[in-house]
């Protein structure tokens, strides 16, 4: 059976980990170019009021990614 | 030395990642001497402006759009990577200012390896050092130049530290051509096989630029048919996947500039939580976020009313003036009539907007400025994407409360194209400043001034139905045309939510400035002819229908004994009925009877296609109460108005509910239509705008005459 990865919806508020890859390739055009690569560590800082996007910080700096996105984004552990 | 450019005035870009602080240098260098230019076939603007070099020359300045690389996602990105990828166009720059954050410059260098692989004439302005000095963040220009091979300066924006030296800079660039450097990112076997191939269609040198040519042939403007078609081929042959490339390439600009990054930066230990942090733990909280958002455009929206009532009286005050000095000293002829009636009307029509425009794009700026917005984009995309837009829309729908026109102008900010069409196309739904007059005269005359409950009358509620009819609809077409409108172009929302900081003013005042001009400029023009036409339409009558609308006038008025006043309302009353416009009622008047209105009631409707406010001053001429626009003598008589046939009264509750449905609905507004024109840079648009909001106002006015008749 394959195993399912973590992606970023996954974390708890302040939970950390690190990026592993990108299942869409144009997001991961987008997001490396904005700085965030694999290998990055990543905080889940908080939900959208509404849901359906997260507040994340990459390397320090704070991202808003909707859930589609955020769930294209592979982590570890 | 002199250099190649001749006459030509040196064209100097600026680029660099949102938030490097780019608008802030350009401000900088140019002061009030920019403007907007428009690239052909492109919606987004580009800001241009002039500044003088060291040796006294002019040169321009071309503020290209913020984008993390030449990779693009939006249709703004587009315009940094066609531009610089063609030498021929008229933006190539003959140096490159690239700004980047100091404080962030692991993050901010990709793009600037990429302009190097273009062999760009390129000087590094590393901005914020004001902020960097007082986080202790110390950078070694020196290593960055050895390491880089470019001009590398320690700048602010803010402090104007070290612009007289960027100035230098720029200066020696202009006059040094760029040696051939190493290329940064070394090309794959395949990438150099396509880069030789289309290096050699297309007659060019620059391999990088080749490489981004043959990624982006799909859509870059400058390329003809044929040669998209052949690289197409090339692009074939080769089995090259664009996106796999495209993050590959990325990652190893990464890798070879992150240790350079390192040896030249040294930062102090970071701090767990910064201000912008503890800001941000309330500002987008669960429940406070959406709250604080609320009072904040509550409080925008209030001072768009209460700061601009003076300003708009004084300016209202001055122009009905100079139009009354005008009158009575100039001989009476017509052409005095053009000029006060038509053109001066025109101008003051025009000009009255300015309060409102400016405080409310003061307000958007200061927010945008100091960081908020992107708050608002994060906490409501989701509710705006349900109804075809971003969650940037919602600004524009707020402001769209006190003005349309700026507001549709605010939508700039949207990046995806139907997202922002759809905002602009429904943002005039939402009832503005203008229509609250209307509202006004015809809620007293058809509602009942009695309480229904606590605080509410049934008059504060018909207001509030009014505002919450023109949400409605504003969300509901919107959904509309989120299933009817296709786009190529991806929808995302990965935004970056930069540090809170103090607002910088200067930046302010030009934003507002600019804008404002942009508006006076543009959208006047078209305000100035038509509303030369319509006053052409209200003075002139077929033959001599005019003139015995007076002599008629008179004698009624000399058997009825009036005043001159008096006298003076009924003669302008009598014309107007004999002008093309009261023909024009008389026309119109099958088709809006269904409505419950009659000719007179066309001549206003008619008259508001200009602009919805004068409503209420065409009722006034026509139920002849002149000038002194008194609102209770206007009910009075309307009240007691009747069809000229059947000599029923017009204005039952149905007519007057039927009327403000069409009021709230119905397009009515050139200058709404001449900025939709100028943001979407197509009459299309606007036309069907104006087709759409104006057939939804008369079916649903027809929908409640008939059920309250
Ligand atoms: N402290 C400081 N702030 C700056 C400096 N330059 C720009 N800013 C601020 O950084 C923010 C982004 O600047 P802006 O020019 O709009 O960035 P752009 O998106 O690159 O055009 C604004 O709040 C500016 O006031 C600077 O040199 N020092």
């Amino acid at each position: 059976m394959q195993r399912r990865y973590r992606t970023i919806p996954d974390l708890k508020v302040h939970e950390s980990a690190r990026a592993l890859a990108f299942e869409d390739p144009i997001l991961a055009g987008k997001l490396t170019a904005m700085g965030l690569l694999p290998g990055t560590l990543i905080e889940m800082v908080r939900r959208a009021p509404f849901g359906n996007a997260y507040y994340i910080k990459a390397d320090g700096v704070r991202l808003a990614l909707r859930n589609e996105e955020a769930s294209s984004i592979l982590i570890d552990a | 030395m002199r250099d190649q450019l001749g006459d030509k005035l040196p064209n100097i870009a600026l680029v660099g990642n949102p938030n490097s602080g780019k608008s802030t240098i350009f401000n900088q260098l140019t002061g009030l001497r920019q403007k907007t230019g428009n690239f052909p076939g492109v919606t987004v603007d580009v800001k241009e402006g002039r500044f003088h070099l060291p040796n006294g020359r002019e040169a321009v300045l071309t503020d290209l759009p913020g984008t993390y690389s030449l990779y693009p996602t939006a249709s703004d990105e587009k315009i940094v990577a066609t531009v610089l990828t063609n030498p021929e166009d008229k933006h190539y720059p003959d140096a490159v200012v690239y700004v980047a954050d100091a404080t962030h410059l692991e993050k901010h260098l990709l793009l600037l390896t990429q302009l190097l692989d273009l062999n760009l004439p390129v000087v590094l302005a590393l901005n914020m050092s004001d902020t960097a000095a007082q986080i202790g963040i110390k950078v070694h220009a020196a290593k960055l130049t050895e390491r880089l091979g470019i001009p590398v300066l320690m700048v602010s924006g803010r402090t104007g530290e070290n612009i007289p030296r960027l100035l230098g800079e720029i200066e020696k660039l202009i006059h040094t051509p760029p040696s051939k450097r190493k290329s940064f990112y070394s090309f794959s076997e395949a990438e150099k096989q396509i880069t030789e191939a289309v290096c050699l269609n297309l007659n060019i040198s620059s391999p990088y630029a080749a490489l981004l040519i043959a990624h982006h042939h799909t859509w870059l403007p400058f390329l003809t048919s044929q040669q998209s078609s052949t690289i197409a081929t090339i692009v074939q042959n080769k089995g090259f996947s664009s996106l796999k490339n495209q993050v590959d390439e990325t990652l190893e600009r990464y890798d070879r500039f992150t240790p350079i990054v390192q040896d030249s930066v040294q930062r102090p230990p970071q701090f767990p939580s910064t201000p912008t942090d503890r800001i941000d733990e309330v500002v987008t909280h669960r429940w406070f976020g959406p709250f604080i958002f609320f009072a904040v455009m509550l409080l925008v929206f209030q001072s768009i009313y209460d700061w601009s009532t003076i300003p708009m009286d004084l300016i209202e005050s001055f122009f009905s003036n100079l139009n009354v000095s005008l009158k009575d000293n100039l001989p009476v002829h017509w052409t005095t009539d053009l000029l006060t009636d038509g053109i001066l009307a025109g101008l003051s029509g025009i000009l009255v907007f300015v309060p409102q425009i400016a405080i409310l794009f003061f307000l958007v700026t200061l927010l945008e400025e100091v960081g908020y917005m992107a708050r608002v984009v994060f906490m409501f995309d989701k509710t705006m994407r349900r109804f075809g837009m971003n969650g940037r829309s919602v600004v524009a729908l707020i402001s769209g409360g006190a003005c349309a026109v700026p507001a549709i102008m605010s939508s700039r900010t949207i990046g995806n194209w139907k997202e922002r069409l759809i905002t602009v196309m429904v943002t005039p739904f939402i009832s503005c400043s203008a229509r609250l007059p209307v509202y006004a005269v015809l809620i007293g005359l058809a509602v009942p001034p009695e309480k229904v409950l606590w605080i509410f009358t049934w008059q504060s509620l018909a207001f509030g139905s009014m505002y919450a009819l023109g949400v409605v609809a504003a969300l509901g077409s919107g959904y509309v045309m989120k299933k009817i409108l296709r786009t190529h172009e991806a929808s995302y929302l990965a935004i970056e939510l930069p540090v809170y900081r103090i607002p910088h003013w200067k930046n302010l005042w030009l934003n507002v400035w600019e804008k404002v001009s942009a508006f006076v400029i543009g959208a006047g023009k078209i305000i100035l002819i038509i509303s030369v036409v319509l006053w052409a339409l209200a003075s002139f009558g077929p033959g001599t229908a005019m003139e015995q609308a007076t002599t008629s006038a008179h004698a009624v008025a000399a058997a009825e004994q009036f005043d001159s006043s008096a006298t003076d309302d009924l003669v302008a009353a009598y014309r107007l009925e004999a002008s093309y416009a009261g023909y024009l009622g008389k026309v119109i008047e099958p088709a809006i009877r269904p409505l419950g209105y009659d000719w007179k009631i066309g001549i206003a409707i008619i008259a508001s296609f200009a602009a919805r406010e004068v409503f209420v001053g065409t009722m006034s001429t026509i139920y002849s109460i002149g000038s002194a626009e008194d609102d209770v003598l206007l009910r009075e008589k309307m009240r007691s108005a009747t069809f000229d046939d059947s000599g029923l009264p017009i204005y039952t509750l149905a007519t007057a509910l039927s009327l403000l449905v069409f009021y709230a609905l119905a397009m009515q507004c050139m200058s709404t239509l001449a900025v939709v024109k100028r943001e979407t840079k197509n009459w299309k648009w606007p036309l069907i705008q104006f087709g759409f909001m104006s057939t939804l106002a008369y079916l649903l006015a027809w929908v409640v005459y008939n059920l309250f008749i």
